[in-house]
C-alpha cells in the first residue's frame, strides 16, 4: 500500500509535536524540582518562615514552568496543523520546528529554577528583603527564558511558512539544521543566564542596599551569556531565508546540516561557561558593591574570551553555508562537510565551559581584592588560552576537512 | 478544538491593500480600555482624605509601583511612572480577562503583545537618547569592541521579540491548557481551578514580569 505524501507530512507533524513536548518537558521539571528542594532546605532552617518561602517557591516555579508551556503551545498547534496540499519538505519543517522548541526549552527551564531556588535561601536568611528578592527573581527568571523564546520564534516561522513549493533537496537539511541550530544553542545560554539570576537573588538578600547595582550586573551578565544563543538564531535565520536552490543538492544538504550542528553544539559550552563567570560576578558585586567596576570589566573580558569557540563554530557554519561545493553524490564528498560541522560543534563545548570556570575564579578573587586585578587578569587570560587549545584543534581539523582533504 | 486555529477576522480593502483585523482581539482590547477608563474615573472622581473603595484600590497600586519605579529610575526619568503603571494595568486586566465567561484575553494574540513590546522599546531608546545625548548612546553599540556592533544591535532587537513572545506564549499556553482539559473532562470540576491558576496566578505574574522588564529596559538605557 502506497503512503500518500500528505500522510508523510502529517506523520512528521506528529513526530515533531512529540519531540517538542518530550524534550521540552525536561528542563522546566528539573528547574522546578531544584527550586522545591532548596525551598524545603530553607524551611528546615527556619520553619516559622514556611509561609513566605512556600509562596515565593510557587511564584518562582510558575515562571520556570513557562519554558514547558512554550513547548506545549508549539506541540498543540502542530497537532492541529493543516497538512492539505503540503509536500514532503513541509514535514521536515515540522520536524525542525519541534526540535527547535523542544531542545530550546531544556536550558531555560533548568536555568529559571536557579533564581527560584536561591530566593528561598535568601528569604530564610533575611526575610525583610522579601519584596526586592521576589522582584529580582522574577526579572532574572524571565530574562533567562529569552533563549527558549528565540527557539519559539524559529519554531513558529518553520511551522507557519509554506515551504511546499521548495525543492526537497537540499531544503529539508536547511530546515532541520535551522531547528537544531537554535534549539541546541539555547540549551547553554538558558542554563548560563539562569546562574547570574540565581546568585544576584541571593546577593540582594545579603546586601539589600546595593540591589540596583547587583541587578545591573546580573542583567549585563545574562545578556552576554545569551550571545551564543543569538549566534544560533542568526544561523537558523540564514538557513531558512538564504536561497540554496542554485547549488548542487548533493553534497550541499550535508553542508547545511553541518552548519546547523556546528553553531548549535559549539554554543552550548560558551553559554554555560559565561553563566559560571556571571554567577561569580553577581556574587562579587553583592559582597563588595564598591568594586562593581573592576568586577564587571573582568567578567566581560573573561566572557568574551570564553565565547571564542562559538565564534569558531559560527565561522565554520558561514564557510559551510556560503562556499559552494561541487556536485557529487559520492559518500566521501558529503561526509566531509557534515564531519567538519560535527567536529567544530562538539569541539566547542568543552573549552567554552572550561574558560568560563577559569574566568569565574578570577572574578571571585578580584571581588575580594581588587588591587590584584592586573595580575589575576593576566593569569586568567593565559589559562584560558591554554584551555582553548582543544577548541583550536577542532577548528584546524574542520578547516583541513573543508579545504585540504 | 477548532477554536485553536479559527481566528475571527474583519477584512477591509483599502486602495488595493487588504487590511485584516482580528475582531476578537480588537473588541476585547476595547473592553479592557473601557474598564480601565471607568476605574480611572471612579477612583479619582471624589478624591477624599478618607478614601472610598475605588480610591483605595488606586492608591494601593500607585504606592506599590512608585517604590519600584523610584528604585529603578533616577530623578529625571520618574516621569515614566504613569506609563509603567498603565502598562501594568492594561496587561494585567488583559491577562485575567479570560476567566470571565464570554470574554477572552487580548494578550493571547501576538499582535497585542508585540505592540506593547515595540512601544516599550521605542520609549526606552528615546529616554536613553534624551538622558545621555545621541553620541554617548550610539557609542554604547561599539562596546566592548567595534566588531560587536551587529551583535549589540541584534541583542537590542531581540529584547522586543523576547518580551512580547514571553507574554504571548504564557497566555496562549494557559488558554490552550484550559481549553483542552475542559474538553477532556466535559467542563466538569477542573476548569475553575485551571482558570484560577493560569488566569489569575500566571496572568498576574506575567503582567508584573512584563511591566518590570519594560521598566528595566528604560532603566538600563538611562544609566
Amino acid at each position: 500500500m502506497a503512503i500518500l505524501e500528505v500522510q508523510w507530512v502529517e506523520a512528521a507533524a506528529y513526530v515533531g509535536a512529540a519531540l517538542c513536548m518530550g524534550f521540552g518537558a525536561i528542563g522546566a521539571a528539573l528547574g522546578e524540582g531544584y527550586a522545591a528542594g532548596r525551598a524545603a532546605q530553607a524551611i528546615a532552617k527556619d520553619s516559622e518562615l514556611s509561609g513566605p518561602i512556600l509562596k515565593n517557591m510557587l511564584i518562582g516555579q510558575a515562571v520556570a514552568e513557562s519554558a514547558g508551556i512554550f513547548a506545549l503551545v508549539i506541540a498543540m498547534l502542530m497537532l492541529f496543523v493543516n497538512a492539505e496540499g503540503a509536500t514532503l519538505v513541509q514535514g521536515f519543517a515540522y520536524l525542525g520546528s519541534g526540535l527547535a522548541m523542544g531542545l530550546g526549552a531544556v536550558g531555560s527551564g533548568l536555568g529559571s529554577g536557579f533564581p527560584a531556588a536561591e530566593a528561598s535561601e535568601g528569604l530564610a536568611s533575611n526575610p525583610s528583603t522579601a519584596g526586592s528578592l521576589t522582584t529580582n527573581m522574577l526579572i532574572g527568571a524571565a530574562i533567562c527564558q529569552t533563549p527558549a523564546i528565540f527557539a519559539m520564534v524559529v519554531a513558529f516561522m518553520l511551522m507557519f511558512t509554506d515551504y511546499s513549493s521548495m525543492a526537497l533537496w537540499p531544503t529539508w537539511a536547511a530546515l532541520l539544521g535551522a531547528g537544531l541550530s537554535v534549539g541546541l544553542a539555547a540549551i547553554g545560554s538558558g542554563v548560563g543566564s539562569g546562574m547570574p539570576a540565581g546568585s544576584s537573588t541571593l546577593g540582594i538578600s545579603r546586601q539589600p542596599a546595593a540591589a540596583s547595582q547587583i541587578r545591573t550586573n546580573m542583567l549585563i551578565g545574562s545578556a552576554v551569556s545569551q550571545t551564543p544563543a543569538i549566534f544560533g538564531m542568526v544561523v537558523a535565520f540564514m538557513l531558512m531565508f538564504v536561497d540554496f536552490s542554485d547549488r548542487a543538492a548533493w553534497p550541499t544538504w550535508a553542508a547545511l546540516l553541518g552548519a546547523g550542528l556546528s553553531t548549535g553544539l559549539s554554543a552550548i559550552g560558551p553559554g554555560i561557561g559565561n553563566g559560571f563567570t556571571a554567577w561569580e560576578a553577581s556574587a562579587g558585586v553583592a559582597r563588595v558593591p564598591e568594586a562593581s567596576g573592576p568586577i564587571t570589566t573582568t567578567m566581560l573580558i573573561g566572557q568574551t574570551v570564553a565565547q571564542s569557540t562559538v565564534i569558531y563554530g559560527f565561522l565554520v557554519s558561514l564557510i559551510l553555508l556560503f562556499i559552494p561545493l561541487e556536485a557529487s553524490t559520492n559518500i566521501v564528498d558529503w561526509t566531509i562537510p557534515l564531519s567538519a560541522g560535527i567536529c567544530m560543534g562538539f569541539g566547542g563545548i568543552g573549552p567554552g565551559i572550561g574558560e568560563g570556570i577559569a574566568a569565574a575564579y578570577a572574578v571571585n578573587r578580584i571581588a575580594r581584592d581588587a588591587e590584584q586585578r592586573v595580575l589575576l587578569t593576566r593569569v586568567m587570560l593565559v589559562g584560558q588560552a591554554v584551555a582553548e587549545s582543544t577548541g583550536i584543534y577542532s577548528l584546524i581539523v574542520s578547516l583541513l576537512l573543508l579545504f585540504v582533504v | 478544538m477548532g477554536e485553536l486555529t479559527n481566528i475571527p477576522q474583519w477584512t477591509w480593502e483599502v486602495a488595493g491593500y487588504r487590511l485584516v483585523f482580528n475582531s476578537e482581539t480588537l473588541i476585547m482590547s476595547w473592553v479592557v480600555m473601557g474598564a480601565l477608563i471607568v476605574f480611572g474615573v471612579l477612583s479619582t472622581r471624589k478624591l477624599s482624605f478618607i478614601p472610598g473603595t475605588a480610591q483605595t484600590l488606586g492608591e494601593v497600586m500607585v504606592t506599590a509601583f512608585e517604590g519600584l519605579v523610584n528604585d529603578a529610575l533616577d530623578e529625571r526619568n520618574r516621569k515614566y511612572f504613569p506609563l509603567v503603571i498603565s502598562v501594568f494595568m492594561f496587561v494585567w486586566l488583559s491577562n485575567i480577562l479570560g476567566i470571565f465567561p464570554g470574554l477572552s484575553e487580548p494578550t493571547k494574540d501576538l499582535n497585542t503583545t508585540l505592540g506593547f513590546g515595540i512601544l516599550g522599546f521605542i520609549i526606552a531608546h528615546y529616554a536613553g537618547i534624551r538622558t545621555k545625548g545621541f553620541k554617548k548612546y550610539a557609542l554604547e553599540y561599539v562596546q566592548p569592541m567595534f566588531f560587536m556592533a551587529p551583535l549589540n544591535i541584534i541583542g537590542e532587537l531581540s529584547k522586543v521579540v523576547s518580551i512580547s513572545f514571553r507574554l504571548y506564549g504564557n497566555i496562549m499556553g494557559g488558554f490552550i491548557i484550559i481549553m483542552v482539559v475542559s474538553d477532556l473532562v466535559y467542563s466538569l470540576v477542573l476548569p475553575p481551578f485551571l482558570n484560577a491558576f493560569f488566569g489569575l496566578f500566571v496572568g498576574t505574574i506575567q503582567a508584573f514580569v512584563f511591566t518590570m522588564l519594560t521598566l528595566v529596559y528604560i532603566s538600563v538605557q538611562t544609566k
